[in-house]
């Protein structure tokens, strides 16, 4: 892990366990910061919807078996005020998502970093990655 | 690369600072504007004119103790202390798409709306619901209970003082699950400092769980170049269903 990186991590960590991000509950009673995931896939769908936005992504694991992932952003209100649109994420999309996973073991996390073939980068909450 | 680590766990800490002292929220969006700046407007009869998209409330929403005046104590009767031991995060009624009650907000914002007979505060978040403060009335003599209680306004010099009984008893003050009983009393003072700011006291009087009232110290702030946007919270409310542990629970609040 690079400095840069390892700081920014330091910080989104502490930014996401902040219940202002989660309006409506607690993330931490939610999702386990220590079960992150890394993984990459084809989206499927897009719930823009309260009170948090939702996209669904089919990843294949090593034994070929697709497991469909249940991805949660922030609020639609939150996302439009920092420069996301309703389809800054749509089916049929290949991206990689960097989360943390629901404390059940379910294939559910937080999109905390989305990241597209392209290089460019969506976060939780932001149309960019800050210190990216 | 620790000590690179331990200096921006430090400037999050600055930013969460900065953003509670603009009002919570403020760290939650991007490229909004300042604050504008000049005096406190006016209505053209004089009355302060409070009307405008704020972000920010009445106290600390995580926890109310942690957001009070100088030298105020929240001080809980044993039943309340034993119940907010025993609060599990997927009750909060705000995790459930109910109203976070005063002083409770949310970190979305909210528009006043002044009229000769009522004051209006509008709810982005908080469920999207709205309160109605009557302006020089009185209140019934046996109000049902119900969860925003029944409001009445007057102004003192420039301060909006908004006193409401009626409350039922079922909204969380914060998170953590402060509660309270159909005895509360709320008196809330609006102060518009200037332009772009306005403080927020909420006294919390509830003799039914607390042994003395206490007063929050909150602050809002003008969000500029930004109108109320929809969230209805029961649209979609997947997470209750996933929400484990205590409501101080670890990793808490």
């Amino acid at each position: 892990m690079n400095l840069k990186r390892g700081a920014v991590l330091a910080a989104a960590a502490m930014m996401l366990s902040a219940p202002a991000i989660f309006a409506h509950h607690s993330g931490a009673a939610e999702f386990d910061s220590n079960k992150k995931f890394d993984i990459t896939g084809v989206v499927t769908k897009v719930e823009w919807t309260n009170p948090h936005a939702h996209f669904y992504l089919d990843v294949k694991d090593s034994s070929g078996k697709v497991v469909n992932w249940n991805l949660e952003l922030a609020s639609p209100n939150v996302l439009i005020r920092n420069g996301w649109h309703r389809n800054s994420v749509k089916e049929g999309d290949t991206v990689s998502v960097k989360g943390s996973q629901a404390k059940d073991n379910s294939s559910v996390g937080t999109a905390e970093v989305i990241t597209f073939p392209d290089g460019h980068k969506l976060n939780f909450l932001y149309a960019d990655e800050p210190g990216k | 690369m620790r000590k690179l680590i331990l200096l921006s766990a430090a400037a999050v800490l600055l930013l969460a600072g900065t953003a509670l002292a603009q009002g919570r929220g403020a760290g939650l969006y991007r490229n909004v504007p300042p604050a504008p700046t000049g005096p406190a407007p006016k209505l053209a009869d004089g009355t302060p004119d409070l009307s405008g998209v704020w972000l920010g409330s009445g106290g600390n929403d995580s926890d109310i103790s942690k957001g009070l005046k100088p030298g105020e104590q929240v001080v809980m009767l044993p039943w309340a202390e034993q119940l907010v031991k025993k609060r599990q995060s997927k009750e909060d009624p705000e995790a459930n798409c109910l109203p976070a009650g005063i002083p409770r907000g949310s970190p979305y914002p909210w528009r006043i709306v002044q009229t000769p007979t009522h004051y209006f505060i509008l709810f982005e978040g908080n469920i999207h619901s709205y309160r109605q403060i009557f302006m020089n009335a009185k209140h019934p003599e046996d109000p049902d209970p119900t969860w925003y209680g029944h409001s009445i306004g007057h102004w003192e010099g420039d301060t909006l003082v908004v006193d409401t009984v009626g409350f039922n008893d079922k909204f969380w003050f914060d998170y953590v699950g402060h509660p309270h009983t159909e005895k509360l009393h709320t008196i809330e003072r609006y102060r518009r400092l200037d332009a772009g700011n306005m403080t927020i006291e909420v006294t919390i009087d509830d003799p039914g769980a607390y042994s003395k009232p206490f007063t929050t110290a909150g602050r809002a702030r003008i969000m500029p170049n930004t109108e109320l946007l929809e969230y209805i919270c029961q649209e979609n409310n997947q997470d209750l269903q996933k929400l484990e542990g205590p409501a101080r629970g670890p990793g808490g609040r």
